[in-house]
Parts: structure tokens; sequence; C-alpha cells
């Protein structure tokens, strides 16, 4: 961080949507060999400064300046040619084609006759080698690569176009653990070669443990640029949120509560399972007790959520809903038998984009009476202005297409439609996601909450803090099956459960 | 974003009236009645038949004309809000018009009991046809092009197998009524469509059944996940489709009061379709509007009505009906629209992307 | 009611015909046959690649080839009719009687166009091929045997004269053809265009896809569009002027008086609506040509030369009396 002359300096920026400010007087500056971190909650702004660097939103007043010239890119192709790449939250690659053809995508080497196919496999292996992927061949189909690796493609492809700058626009919100340090250890890489990396993230963990600088954005205006060991975390957390934090210092009270795992239990499922989904598990749930699921990704702990539902139709196992046996094998049958599902796949399973917040927010309660028996409008009212409020959906406005929310407040709003069913075991898998650190603690307080109401509550995680933050007891999935439980209490730490994954179940 | 107030609140009318889907179909429908009017000014004039005492005037055509479309366009639009397509229509047009005349000739009374019975029994047939395609496709899970397209060719094979392939008619003058009587001197057809497509309308609007088909169509696994259970519903949008169709077979048979086991309902699906498409309800699914394709419906009766009022030369029929239904579908677009948009907020260069559905979901995940 | 239900016990006969026929077809297996064996006794295998289910002039024709090329008169036939008119099932049918390797093709073709590589492969395969009614483009006689059709041009050249007779100071007249493009169509304007007076108006002419209801919304149409100034109709099949009646009684004038409907096939239903009064003038288009066809055919594999281009002569009615006598004994 020798260099003092910055690669990219913007000033002033401002841009306007139709009755939106999406940034006003914003100011940017990034040095090569530095990561950059820009920080903000969902809505704040950040994704709209990096489109307005790479030229895909014109902005209404303010320069861009790269390498000291004031530059206007006409798109992200225009900005790559400069040298700024950008590498999106969801890797826009081609699945059909070969890793190496998509790390070379428009750099092919050409021969006589043509691409030289050999050549340009050889380039695309010596890109990869430089990022320390030389074990990827570039000759497989990049389907058959994790999503993870397919990220590091990508980045792969933006060094080929020799870029100074790379833009990575949440790389790591669907990556494990392992997979964000092999990618930070790319990132650190290209940092010591001198590129200038621009990092968007929701981890603070992972901010501090990659960033050097910070730029802090709230509601489209600039807060401040900071070095990152500089500024503590609780006060990066005000800045953003712009209040003071003591929702989140709240947290944790969970686990001073007492234990209501006596007595029968409201849900209760013995030897539950699928045939080549997750092997059979017991799992009880008392009422007014939140229980953990905690596990990596793909260890059966999404798969356990979906058959508590009935999203997908066990084949083994019983289950008693108080006391009484009962078959849930279907989401309407689940239900009708007061549970709820939120999935972790809001885009996919959850939101109805093209409806309304309203008819998002009451269609379970909608499914449930069945189409001949319509909630009239009031009725429909009182729902959205209840859960609206009491859940702080910004903007509280019913009538306005889901789509069109952040990612948080969608998930707010999913939330609200399962309450609004009045369950009494509500199953939410990673209910905090991909958003914002303000609707997190907020979706974290409401938790604890409806459990303190007497909610029986199955709490999916990968966050385990916050499962161990969250839960009075915490179920250990591991290979698709079970492979313990813990009862919280105030020695048990995420490194508690982590042991037990790393020791326990090694058995295959 | 407009400085001055007044000019705001008079521009959000026209931005209003600009995004109905269906108001480009508006325009086309009066365009071509001014062209009508331009060829005879007295186009629109509606007269009393001193020989038959019925209303009689080419708008009196047109509606006519344009009611068994709306009830394949009303079937098909909830088919297609569900991300299906049924292709079938045609076909059942064609049995449910070859089971009423099969009926009233076998019978032979004339009497209004036949007429009913028939009308009948062809509805109850074109429902099963409907409840074949819906089990194919919900319960099934085979593709809805592919099921309609065998319900297609099984539908007319039946019709032939029911007539044995004759050209079957009847007389009853009570059927005859249905396409050709007036009341109050509205044709009678035209009456029941539009209390048919009331009933349709009430029946989706004011259940939440037409928000759970929306829901199916926007996103059936989000749908399936908020409790709605597809089948029934997939089933019960198919079985409206058939039942509607069949009525529109028994206005098409009635007209003439014989099937054309061949004919009858040929390529009907495609003005279905087209009817839905010009009213604005897109082919993908989710969010649809009947009254778009009523206004469709209207829109191609009008249209075929013209290209012989004008004597458009049949070869170059297929050619105008496809200009004219590509020109409206253009000027439908989001993108034309958002460029209809720009020009009128007048030239800047800084303009922002105008905030429209068109807008990829990805950007509101984090904006 | 007793039209429609002689009509249905015909169809019905010819269903079970039909099937009978292909059942044999099926249990006599493909051995080949040639003209030396239809006087052994043999049966001479014959491929009909037909149009199917159309009208009733249609199911008249084919049910009469049928019926000729009967096992008592020597013949094993093999009825295809197209699916839904489509040309591709029909050279799937020419295709597979090639083959089977069946001694005679008969063809009615749904389509004029794109019959040679097929008619090629026939013709390498020396299998004779007449075709019935429908003529081919481009019409090349290397390429079948015979063609056996009513003449188109002549029949309405006939009714286009019965016209001139009729309205000697000229009328504003109205076609409706069949679907555009077809040689059916086009031979029956030719011959109509050519012979018509030329103080005659033509004030539209539109195509009704041969449909009843069809034709009678578009001369609801065209009579609104000319203040009901029409005097006559030339409609190119009897369905579509079956059509135009109601249309003209729709619009509370008389057929007959009012507007003269002519029209061409002879089905029936138009000799009935002739002897009503409501058609004009019933041009026949003769479907009865099996006797005809069965000489070519033995002809043809005998290897007698053989005319490539046969008339079948059509005879046409002009008044409710000849109608009426002509009906008891009409077939189709």
């Amino acid at each position: 961080m020798a260099i003092t002359e910055p690669i990219v300096e913007m000033e002033a920026i401002s841009i306007e949507f139709p009755g939106v400010k999406a940034l006003q007087n914003v100011n940017f500056r990034l040095f090569p060999g530095e990561v950059h971190t820009l920080m903000g909650e969902n809505g704040a702004g950040k994704s709209t400064l990096i489109k307005a660097l790479t030229g895909v939103y014109k902005i209404d007043s303010g320069t861009i300046s790269v390498l000291g010239a004031p530059r206007a890119f006409s798109g992200t192709a225009d900005a790559q040619s400069a040298g700024i790449s950008t590498v999106y939250q969801e890797v826009n690659l081609c699945d059909n084609l070969s890793v190496g053809e998509n790390v070379m995508l428009g750099h092919e080497i050409r021969g006589r006759f043509g691409i030289n196919w050999k050549k340009t496999n050889e380039a695309a292996h010596d890109a990869l080698v430089g990022l320390g992927l030389g074990d990827i061949d570039p000759r497989r189909p990049l389907s058959s690569i994790s999503l993870a690796l397919q990220q590091l493609v990508a980045i792969s492809r933006a060094m080929v176009s020799r870029s100074r700058v790379l833009i990575l626009d949440e790389p790591t919100s669907s990556l494990d653990a392992n997979e964000v340090e092999g990618l930070f250890g790319v990132i650190r890489r290209l940092r010591d070669q001198g590129v200038a990396i621009l990092f968007v993230s929701h981890f603070l963990d992972q901010v501090y443990a990659i960033s050097d600088r910070l730029t802090v954005l709230r509601n489209g205006e600039y807060v401040g640029e900071y070095m990152t060991p500089e500024l503590s975390r609780s006060d990066l957390i005000s800045k953003m949120i712009g209040r003071d934090f003591s929702t989140l210092a709240a947290l944790g009270s969970n686990r001073g509560r007492a234990v209501h795992a006596t007595g029968k239990p409201f849900y209760s499922a013995k030897n539950l399972g699928r045939k080549g989904f997750i092997d059979p598990v017991d799992i009880d749930v008392h009422a007014g007790e939140v229980v953990g699921l905690a596990g990596l990704l793909g260890s059966g702990r999404t798969e356990l959520g979906r058959l508590i539902y009935g999203a997908d139709r066990p084949d083994t196992g019983e289950v008693r809903i108080s006391d009484a046996i009962t078959e849930v094998h279907s989401p309407i049958a689940g239900l009708s038998r007061k549970i709820a599902f939120s999935t972790e796949n809001r885009r996919d399973e959850g939101i109805i984009g093209d409806l309304t917040v309203r008819e998002n927010l009451v269609l379970a309660v909608q499914a449930r009476r069945g189409w001949a028996r319509p909630l009239s409008k009031r009725e429909q009212g009182d729902l959205c202005e209840k859960y609206l409020v009491e859940l702080n959906v910004r903007p509280a406005d019913p009538e306005r297409l889901i789509k069109n929310l952040s990612g948080g407040n969608q998930q707010k709003v999913l939330l609200g439609r399962w309450l609004a069913t009045r369950p009494e075991l509500i199953v939410l898998d990673e209910p905090t996601r991909g958003i914002d650190i303000g609707a997190k603690a907020e979706i974290q307080e409401t938790i604890a909450a409806l459990a303190g109401e007497g909610m029986s509550v199955v709490f999916i995680s990968s966050e385990l803090e916050e499962v161990v933050s969250l839960s009075e007891r915490i179920v250990v999935m591991k290979d698709h099956r079970k492979i313990g439980e813990i009862v919280n209490g105030p020695d048990v730490t995420a490194e508690t459960i982590v042991d037990l994954i790393a020791t326990e179940g090694n058995v295959a | 974003m407009s400085r001055d107030s007044s000019r705001a609140s008079s521009e959000s009318i026209v931005t209003r009236v600009i995004h109905r889907p269906y108001v480009w179909a508006i325009v086309a429908l009066l365009l071509l009645l001014v062209i009508n009017l331009g060829k005879d000014p007295a186009y629109l004039g509606i007269s009393v038949n001193a020989a038959t005492g019925n209303l009689s005037g080419n708008v009196i055509d047109i509606l006519r004309a344009s009611a068994p479309i709306m009830m394949i366009a009303v079937g098909m639009t909830l088919v297609i809000a569900t991300r299906g397509i049924d292709l079938s229509v045609g076909s059942v047009m064609a049995v449910s018009g070859a089971v009423s005349m099969e009926f009233m000739s076998t019978a032979g009374g004339g009497t209004v009991g036949e007429a009913l019975s028939a009308a009948a029994l062809a509805l109850a047939i074109s429902a099963a046809l409907g409840a074949v395609n819906g089990v194919l496709v919900s319960v099934v899970g085979l593709q809805p092009f592919i099921t309609t397209l065998i319900t297609m060719l099984a539908g007319r094979g039946l019709a032939k197998v029911i007539t044995a392939g004759q050209n079957t008619s009847a007389s009853n003058e009570s059927f005859r009524w249905i396409a050709n009587g007036t009341v109050f001197g509205f044709p009678v057809v035209f009456v029941i469509a539009g209390i048919v497509v009331a009933i349709v309308a009430v029946l989706v609007r004011r259940t939440a059944l037409g928000l759970m088909i929306e829901s199916i169509g926007i996103n059936p696994r989000a749908a399936r996940m908020a409790g709605i259970r597809p089948v029934g519903i997939l089933i019960a949008v198919y079985v409206v489709g058939g039942v509607l169709a069949g009525i529109a077979g028994i206005f098409s048979t009635a007209s003439v009061m014989t099937v054309e086991v061949a004919k009858t309902g040929m390529a009907a699906e495609m003005d279905a379709i087209l009817a839905v498409v010009i009213g604005g309800t897109s082919l993908a699914g989710g969010k649809f509007s009947l009254t778009g394709s009523v206004i469709g419906a209207l829109l191609i009766a009008t249209l075929d009505k013209t290209i012989v009022f004008l004597s458009i030369p049949s070869s170059a029929t297929p050619a105008f009906k496809a200009a004219v239904i590509v020109i409206i579908c253009l000027l439908q677009s989001q993108r034309i629209r958002a460029l209809f948009a720009r020009r009128r907020s007048g030239p800047s260069s800084l303009t922002p992307p105008p905030r429209s559905p068109a807008q990829p979901r990805k950007e509101s995940v984090s904006a | 009611m007793s039209k429609s239900t002689k009509f249905r016990s015909i169809a019905g006969l010819a269903l079970a015909g039909a099937v009978a026929i292909s059942l044999a077809a099926c249990a006599g297996g493909s051995e080949s046959t040639d003209a030396g064996a239809v006087a052994g006794g043999e049966l001479v295998t014959v491929g009909f690649v037909a149009v199917g289910p159309e009208g009733g002039w249609r199911t008249a024709n084919e049910q009469n080839i049928q019926d000729s090329f009967s096992k008592d008169n020597g013949f094993e036939l093999k009825y295809a009719p197209a699916t839904n008119g489509d040309q591709n099932s029909q050279i799937t049918a020419f295709t597979s009687f090639i083959d089977e390797g069946v001694d005679v093709i008969l063809l009615s073709a749904t389509e004029a166009t794109g019959w040679e590589s097929v008619l090629e492969r026939a013709k390498e395969a020396e299998i004779p091929v007449v075709l019935l009614d429908r003529g081919i483009e481009p019409n090349d006689t290397e390429l079948y045997t015979s063609r056996i059709a009513p003449d188109n041009v002549g029949i309405s050249a006939s009714a286009a004269e019965w016209a001139n007779g009729q309205f000697p100071d000229g009328a504003n007249y109205v076609v409706l053809e069949g679907p555009p493009g077809l040689s059916v169509v086009n031979d029956r304007n030719k011959g109509w265009d050519e012979t018509i007076d030329a103080n005659f108006t033509k004030l539209e002419s539109q195509s009704a896809n041969w449909s009843t209801e069809e034709a009678k919304s578009v001369f609801e149409t065209i009579l609104k569009a000319n203040n009901n100034n029409v005097q006559l109709v030339f409609a190119q099949n009897d369905e579509m002027g079956l059509g135009v009646a109601l249309a003209v009684e729709e619009a509370g004038l008389t057929p007959g008086t009012d507007v003269k409907i002519i029209t061409i096939d002879g089905t029936k239903a138009a000799l009935e609506a002739l002897a009503a009064g409501r058609l004009s003038f019933v041009a026949e288009y003769n479907p009865l040509f099996g006797d005809t066809a069965i000489q070519i055919v033995k002809d043809a594999l005998a290897g007698n030369s053989v005319e490539s281009e046969i008339v079948v002569p059509s005879v046409t009615f002009d008044s409710p009396e000849a109608a009426a006598e002509a009906l008891p004994t009409r077939k189709f």
C-alpha cells in the first residue's frame, strides 16, 4: 500500500431514480493493491455505486476518474476494456461451456484454423494456476464444479482480461467457511500482485478478515471512509444503521432462559426420514422452545426441516403432534396442523415476485382457508397492518410488488406470511442469510419473542454463533443424519458444535 | 421528477393509460372501425331489419362473431396464467358441436327440451375432455403443450366418430336462436357470452382462485410451499377451459345448425392465444387480464370482419391479419413502451432506466 | 330425418367395410401379385392414399372407390385417409405402400405440390399410380399413369353459362372460394372467369375455406358492404353455398329471388336446398367413378396404354324439379 495515487476516484456522485435519490454526493477511492469494502445495509446504495462506476447507470452529477483521467463508461463491457472487471453475486458464466471456455471467453487464442483449443486451454490453465487453482481441469464442464469454484473461475476470467480493478459483489453469500477461505486466498494473492479490489459483503467477520479499507454508505449518502483496523465492529454497525446498536447486544438472552424441554413435546418425530434424502431422525420440539439445527451446507439440516413441514413427503417415521399420531406429507397438511416453514431459497420457493406485498403476506392463510372463502379486503388490510408494522417492513406499502423490496424486507414479509397463519411450530431455514445487519437483528429478536410467547421454533442457520445464541437445544446434523444433540448452556459455543462435527460420525 | 405539478398529474394519467397492457388493442379496434367508416360512413349504423324485425348492422355482426372467440379466449387466459396452454379448444368445439347436432338430429323433435339436453350433453363431454387435460397435466405431470396437442388430435377424431365423419345437420329453432336470435336487440350469443364472462370473472376475482392461479403461474414452487394445492386448481382451470370451448362449439354450430367435423373450430386455438396475448397476458404465465382477453377477442372479430368489408383478397388475408397483430404486440412490448415514455419525459441523456417490471429481479436483492 | 338416418347407416357400413378390408389386408400379408394373377383369381392389392372425412362429396367418393375395389371384383383395397388433411401423413402412407409392394396406388392428394420424389420412387418400383380427383403441380404426366377426375374447368364454365342465360343484362356477383392455392380452386375460378359475360361485375372474391359457418359470416358482411346489392353468388362448393343461403335469409332477403346461388358438387344436402328453392343452380362434380377407376387399373396392370387424363362426366341441376327428380336416387 505504498502507492499514493488512487486508481479509481469517484467524487460527489449523485444518481436519482424516479422518486428515489439513490446516491447523493457519494465519494469513493480505490487504491492499487488494497481490498476496499463497501459497507451499508440493503438499499444503502452499494450496488448502485458499483453500477455507476461501470457505467450501467448514468450519473446525474459528480466525476469519475480512472488513473487520474475523467472517464464515463457506457457499460460493463466498456469498463472491462479499461481494466475494471465485475464478478456479480450470481455468477454469470455459461453453464454449458467448459471451465477453460468460460475463462477465455472473448480471449480465445486463434490459430490458422480458427480457435486453437489446445493453446486456449493451456492459457486457461495458466490463468487458473495464477490464482492457485491449478488442479481444476479447464476441459471440465463448468456445471460439474461447485458454485465456489465457479466464482473463482469468474475471477480467473476477469484476470485474463488483465484487469487492474476487480469488483466482487457479495461473492461469499452462497459459500461455506472453507470455500470462503479459498476465495480469500485468491483475493490476497491478487492484492499482492497490485490489483485493486472492491469487495461487498454482509458478513462482518469476512470484512474484517479481508479488507484494508472501508467506505460506509447509508440511505444513498456517504458516511465516511475508514481504515478497517481502526474501526471497531460496533462503531461500524452504528455507522451503517445510524442508530445505537443495543439490539444486537441483547442477543444471547435465550441462553439464559429456562429450558422447556420437559413434559410432552408439542412435536415429536421418531425415525422421520426419506430414502436417498435423509436418514431416519428422532426430533422433539416443545412449546416455547427454540431447537437449532446445526450442520454444514448439505448436512441434511434443510432436508429435515422440509420433512417436518411436509414440503417433501417422508417415507418413514411416526409423527405426533400434541401427542396425537398424524401424517404430514404436503405443505397444506403441515399448514393445517399449525406448522409453518420459511425456506432458505427465498427467490425460488418463497416470494411470488409479481404479486404485491399484501398478496404475498396473505397467501398461506388464504391457501389454508381454501379458494372458496376469500379473505375480505378488510381482513387482508388488518393482516398487512399488523405484520408490516410488527416486523418493521420498509417501505410499509402493501401494494408494492414484493420483488421491488430489498432481500431483508422480502424475508420479513415471508416471515409475516407464516406468522399470519398463527403456527404453533415454525421451521425457519436460514431466515437471516444475505440480509443486512439491521434486518438480521430484528428477525433474531422476533424469533426470541415468538418463543417467549409459546411458539415452538426450529431454527436452521449456517452461522453457528447465531444458532448457539438463539437455541435452547441444538440438533447437530452431518452427512444426512443426526449425529448428536446438545442442550445449550453457558459453556456451549460454536466450537462445541464444530468439535462434534469434526470428531463424531467420521464413519463414512 | 417533474418540476411542474400540474404537468406531473396529467402525465400520470397518460402513464396509467399507457400501462394498461390492452390499451393498444383498444386503439387498434377504434382504428379499424375508423377505417371501415372511411369506406362506408354508415358503417356503425344499426337499423331494424324490416323483414325479420331484428336489429341489423356491422357492429351487431362483430358482437355475434366475437362471442365464440371470447369464450375460448377467456378459458385460454386462465390456462395460460398457470403457465399452461390449451391447444385442444378447437377440437373441443368440434366435439361439442358434433354431440349437440348428433343428439338433436337423432331425437328429431325440435323441442326446447331437446335443445337444452343437447347443450347440456355437449358441455358435459367438453368438461370431461378438459378434465382429461387437467389430470394429465397436474397428476401425471405431462407438459401442457404435448397433453393438449394429443387431445387436439384425439378430439377431432372423436368428433368424426360421433358423426361417422359426416357433416351433420339438425333442425331445432331454440338451438338456432342461441346463435341467430336477439334479446332487446342484442345478439343472444353476445349476451350469453357476456354473462359467462361475468360468471368466470366473479369466480376467479371474487374468490381466491385468481390469486392462486397467478401464484402458480408466477412461481409454482413457492405457491406449493405456501400451501396451495396445484392439482385441484389446474384441473379446475382446464375443466373451465373445456366448458368454455364447448360453449363456443355450440355457438359456432348453432349459427348454421351444422357441424362440419373437419372445419368447426379449426385453428380456433390460434385465435384464442392471440386474443390472450393481445389482451396483455404474458405467455409465460402469472398475472392475467380477463378484460384484456375480451378486448382481444373483439379485436380479432373486428379484424376478420374488416378484412371482408374492405375486400382484401383471400390470399392476402393471413398476411394482413399477422401484420396488425405484430404491430399490436410490438406496441405492447416493454421496450417500445419505455421508449415512448422516455420521449414523453423529454430529451434527457441522463434519464435513468425505467423502473418497470422489465428490470431484472436480481437488482432488488441488494440495490 | 330419414335423410340423416339413411346417411348414417351408409356410413356405418362404410366403417365396417373399411375395418374388414384392412383386417383382411393384414391377414393377407403382402405377397405380390401381378396382372396375370388377376385372371388366376388372386387378389390385386391396391393402396388408396385418401383425403378422409372432409364433406359429403369426399365421403361419397371414397366410399364409392372402396365399394368398387371389392374382393368380388378381384381387389384388396388398403384405405389410408390423411390425418386432419395433413399432406405429411399422406406421403408417409404412400411410401409405406411402396415398401409393402402393393400392385397399384390410388392417390387423392390433399395438396397439389410436393409429390415429385415419392412419385419417382413409385415409378422406380414399377407401381402404377392413378390420381383420383385432385391433380398435382407441376402436372408431369410422366410421373403417374392416369388422372381420373371430373372436369373442374368445364363444370364451372357450365355454371357461368347458366348465369349468362339468367342475367342477360349482367349482374353483381360474388365468388366464395376454397382455400387459396388449391388446384380445384384455381380450375373452378378459371372456368368461371373465362365463360362469364363481360357485363357481369365481380364485387368480391373471398375464401370461406369450404365451410358453411365461415361462408355465412363472410357473406353477411359482404351483403352489408354492398348494401345488399348482390344478385348472384358463385359458391365453389355446396357447403359454402348453404352458408350463403343462411346469411341471405338472416338479412331478410329471399335466396333464389333476391340472390341466386350457384354451387358445385351436387351433394344430397344441396339438391334438397335446390328443391326447396334456396339454391338456384347446382353443378354436379361427380364423385362416382369407381368403375372407371377399375377399368384404368386393369388396363395399366395389363400393360395397355392408358389416357393420362380421363374426364368423369357430370350433370347439372338448374331447377327445383330437376333436383327433386334426382334426389331419391342420390347416393351422396
